[in-house]
């Protein structure tokens, strides 16, 4: 009887994600082994389990927590939106205000000229980051467009991440014509720009909406675009998915698991997809903000959210006409974007530092 | 015609009519004798310019395009039997001769109407010009289901026969050539004042018989004219080339420039920045912005603004609910600030009430406005409440727009507005290129929208023509709110009959009918930014009152 081999250390498992280098085959005792696990050895690491030690590494990273926080503080906002429309603002994310006039600093004042320019910041409840051109308050629609974003961000990068592990396990596992199917279907995927493809899909989504069998959405919700970029990413992770399961089942603890007389399915289930979790949660920030950056791409471009929704990119793109009488109509979502996306890849740098140090990862858009 | 905008035309009596197009034919005589347009500087000749549009022209073929984009580009290259003056004001919506030697002759029924070819005419690829053509070119507007066939069905005779019929190959029974005598013989099945403007119409530019019953958008067939489109790239660019076959005729001079190439620039502030730093030469339809704002303080002598016969106004189509009940479309107008849409278009649009543009013949302030002052603000809660009591508060609407700068903000305006008064209603958006046929498609069932309306001909049936019961068709439709009142047509078959004069206090009075039963929402009325590069000679640049920019008399400066 052979004695079953403890499966590797999970932060083992992330590697670059457009090639398929092979795995060490052992943990970090191996002749690479990073300065950090030293460390950890050295102040008595030995006996943590890989994710506490991973936890550990994370929180001595104050930069990366510090950007985490900030992430929690937008996405805390965002759901703060609704109480800052109605209770401080006093109004929607789509309520036009053109011909109103407000009191700024005692004195009325248009919310949209006569020549169409609007008010800016005025710092106070109504109006604090000021107009767009139909009246409308820009922080209402910040904070709302926080909202889509982080939704259409987060949803899409759980359909990557779902569908990239599927495709990704069942082509590594398999191999032969699964593998090249699944394989092919990947480079079509591939041989596309991906803001063409996200552009392509968007418009022509856009009238009809999408009707794939019981599968209905209406042009102009949200779902579509979250739907187009949670596809059109599939191949950045699924790739990188199917290298380290071609990898991982040559390992003894897979012969192991066969031997014992283990179906396909538990294999994958039950072997191969703890084996990746640390890969997945490494990936999953990065993925969000290159969604969310996406999203903001498509909007901008009129293929993403569509109006009167808002959302970072269109408030962007409408904005841009005016982007010398009112500057704050640009810069106010863009910076929001840098702040969010910045937010997420800091903190998922400091994820992936801490669960493999010597990992080098990249989205490629 | 709609900029986006779509042109129509009107109806003058037919003595009226003769008489006027006798006076014209006068007048004409003199400017062939100057050998071309009256009123601008002389010009250097030669060169080439570039102009920017924000979208691509609906078409590129004479028997389809019904936008002030493709007709800005047709009505150089594609010249009717009887055209316009090209002159500025009241004198530019005088008829000349165009391919025609003179004015038509006019039976004393008033039905038949005949036309004899100048001699030796011949279309930009060299081929001589036949009688016969001008049937085919109606019958391709006809087989094509243009937004323009109505025009020629409801009066040519023989025309709603050959319409019915399968196939091409049929005759319209009231076209008549005769090749040997260069002579076009028009019956109509009523007598029509309007009809020399329907014939001046680009819809009528005579195209070669063999010109097939297709769009030829992306290869648009030879034409008579001082431009010629002589390349089509995608939709993205089209070049005019002038045209070394044009005959100059008089009245309608030769270009100035030798190629003009124009390119789709979708970023307003782009274009104008284009224009303003000579990268472009000039610009159609400008939004208001930043840029609009910093070309008119910084190139003031490069720039002007043109009073337009247009109307600005929602859709609400009748055939759909709710809008099918007049209470709620009247709702909608007591809703609606004027003052708020004026902003959204940069101040460059008068508020108003009526569907009359105050420039047109016809036209009679509503005063007072039966919803309100258009320049005070809107009786929403009065709204609210007519939603409430007609039952249909919480029902979806869809309000269509395209992705113009300003008509999107109108589109999510009105959105918005409807939102206010008890509907849930979402904007939805589509590109410029394709929005007038979407919503002109009656399968799209388009609830409400943004329209508009620059004129086609000065006559105020020109307008009207939008809600007569006649115009709606299942694709191409002009009358978008699909308005079906029979009064409206028996009006207007009544006053087509009368000179203009007599007949201008019943369009003012159909004008009041249509807004008192919120058959259309009119808005406003538009002024339009034109402003050139440094090289272009600006004061030879005609705004035409009916056919927008000339763009032959462009011309670099010395």
């Amino acid at each position: 009887m052979r004695r079953r081999v403890a499966p590797p250390h999970p932060a083992l498992a992330v590697r670059t994600m457009a090639t398929d280098f092979p795995l060490s085959p052992q943990p970090a005792q191996g002749a690479g082994a990073a300065a950090p696990e030293a460390d950890e050895a050295i102040i008595g690491a030995a006996g943590l389990g890989p994710w506490a030690l991973g936890m550990r590494r994370l929180r001595r990273n104050k930069v990366a927590i510090a950007f985490g926080v900030l992430f929690v503080l937008l996405v805390l906002s965002a759901l703060a939106a609704p109480l800052w429309a109605e209770h401080i603002a006093e109004t929607t994310p789509e309520r036009n205000h053109v011909s109103d006039v407000i009191k700024v600093d005692g004195k009325d004042t248009e919310v949209v000229s006569l020549e169409g320019v609007p008010i800016g910041p005025t710092w106070s409840g109504r109006f604090f980051l000021g107009a767009d051109a139909n009246g409308r308050d820009v922080m209402v629609r910040l904070l709302y467009g926080a909202r889509n974003s982080l939704f259409i961000g987060i949803t899409a990068a759980l359909i990557t991440t779902f569908m990239a592990m599927l495709l990704g396990v069942l082509a590594g596992y398999f191999r032969g014509w699964t593998d090249a199917l699944i394989s092919r279907l990947l480079d079509v995927m591939w041989a596309f720009p991906v803001l063409l493809l996200g552009v392509a899909l968007g418009v022509s989504l856009q009238l009809g909406g999408l009707n794939l069998g019981p599968l209905e959405i209406q042009a102009g919700s949200l779902w579509l675009p979250t739907i187009i970029i949670g596809v059109v990413n599939i191949v950045y992770l699924a790739r990188p998915i199917r290298g380290q399961v071609l990898s991982l089942r040559e390992k003894e603890f897979i012969d192991a698991a066969r031997a014992q007389g283990a179906s396909d399915l538990r294999i994958m289930f039950g072997e191969l997809l703890p084996n990746l979790a640390s890969t997945l949660l490494v990936f999953f920030p990065l993925i969000v903000a290159n969604s969310i950056l996406l999203e903001a791409a498509l909007s901008f471009l009129g293929a993403g959210v569509q109006p009167p929704a808002p959302s970072w990119g269109t408030m962007i793109g409408q904005g841009l006409n005016l982007i010398i009488g009112a500057p704050h109509l640009t810069v106010v979502p863009g910076l929001m974007l840098v702040m969010t996306v910045l937010s997420l890849n800091i903190f998922g740098e400091g994820v992936r530092d801490a669960l493999d140090p010597r990992a080098k990862i990249k989205i490629e858009g | 015609m709609t900029r986006t905008w779509r042109l129509l035309c009107s109806s003058a009596a037919v003595l009226m009519a003769s008489a006027t197009l006798a006076a014209c034919g006068d007048d004409d005589e003199d400017k062939a004798a100057n050998g071309g347009s009256a009123g601008t500087p002389a010009a250097k000749t030669g060169g080439e310019a570039t102009f920017n549009y924000p979208s691509f022209p609906d078409y590129l073929d004479p028997a389809m395009s019904y936008t002030v984009a493709g007709w800005q580009a047709l009505v150089p290259t594609y010249t009717t039997l009887v055209t316009y003056k090209r002159e500025k004001g009241a004198e530019g919506a005088k008829l000349i001769p165009g391919l025609a030697e003179d004015l038509p002759e006019v039976s004393e029924d008033g039905k038949t109407y005949t036309f004899t070819l100048r001699e030796g005419l011949k279309y930009s690829d060299g081929t001589p010009v036949k009688a016969s053509d001008f049937e085919h070119t109606i019958k391709r507007v006809i087989k094509l289901e243009s937004g323009g066939a109505s025009f020629y069905t409801s009066t040519i005779a023989g025309a709603e026969k050959y319409l019915k019929a399968k196939g091409n190959k049929g005759d319209i029974s009231g076209i008549t050539a005769d090749e040997a005598k260069r002579q076009i013989t028009i019956k109509l099945t009523d007598p029509n004042g309007q009809f020399p403007y329907i014939l001046s119409m680009p819809f009528a530019g005579l195209v070669p018989g063999d010109t097939e019953f297709e769009v030829l958008t992306k290869n648009p067939p030879p034409g008579v004219g001082p431009l010629k489109i002589s390349k089509v790239t995608g939709s993205r660019r089209f070049i005019l080339e002038k045209n070394e076959n044009y005959p100059d005729l008089p009245g309608v001079p030769a270009a100035k420039l030798d190629r003009i190439t124009v390119n789709v620039v979708s970023s307003n502030e782009r274009s104008i920045r284009d224009v303003l730093q000579n990268r472009a030469d000039w610009m159609d339809d400008p939004s208001a912005g930043d840029a609009l704002r910093e070309f008119k303080n910084t190139a003031s002598d490069r720039y002007r603004e043109e009073t337009t016969n247009s109307t600005y106004y929602y859709f609400l189509n009748h055939r759909v609910k709710p809008f099918d009940n007049a209470e709620v479309r009247k709702a909608v107008h007591f809703a609606i600030d004027k003052r708020a849409l004026a902003r959204l278009f940069g101040g460059q649009l008068t508020p108003g009430c009526n569907f009359l543009p105050p420039g047109m013949q016809g036209h009679e302030q509503i005063d007072p406005c039966p919803f309100g002052d258009p320049n005070a603000a809107p009786q929403v809660d009065k709204a609210k409440q007519m939603v409430q009591k007609a039952g249909v508060a919480g029902d979806s609407v869809t309000v269509w727009g395209n992705d113009e700068e300003q008509t999107r903000a109108v589109t999510e305006y009105l959105a918005d507005v409807l939102n206010q008064i008890g509907f849930k209603a979402k904007p939805k958006i589509v590109d410029g290129e394709v929005y007038f046929q979407t919503i002109g498609n009656q399968k799209t069932k388009a609830q409400a929208g943004f329209a508009n309306w620059f004129q086609d001909f000065p006559h105020p049936g020109n307008f009207l023509f939008l809600v007569d019961p006649d115009s709606i068709q299942e694709t191409n439709n002009q009358n978008f709110s699909n308005v079906d009142d029979r009064e409206i047509k028996t009006k207007l078959d009544e006053l087509d009959k009368l000179p203009l004069e007599e007949a201008a206090a019943g369009y003012a009075e159909l004008d009041r009918r249509i807004v008192e039963n919120a058959d259309v929402i009119p808005y406003g009325h538009r002024k339009l930014p034109v402003f050139f590069s440094d090289r272009i000679n600006a004061d030879a640049v005609l705004f035409h009152p009916v056919l927008q920019t000339d763009f032959t008399t462009f011309s670099l400066k010395g």
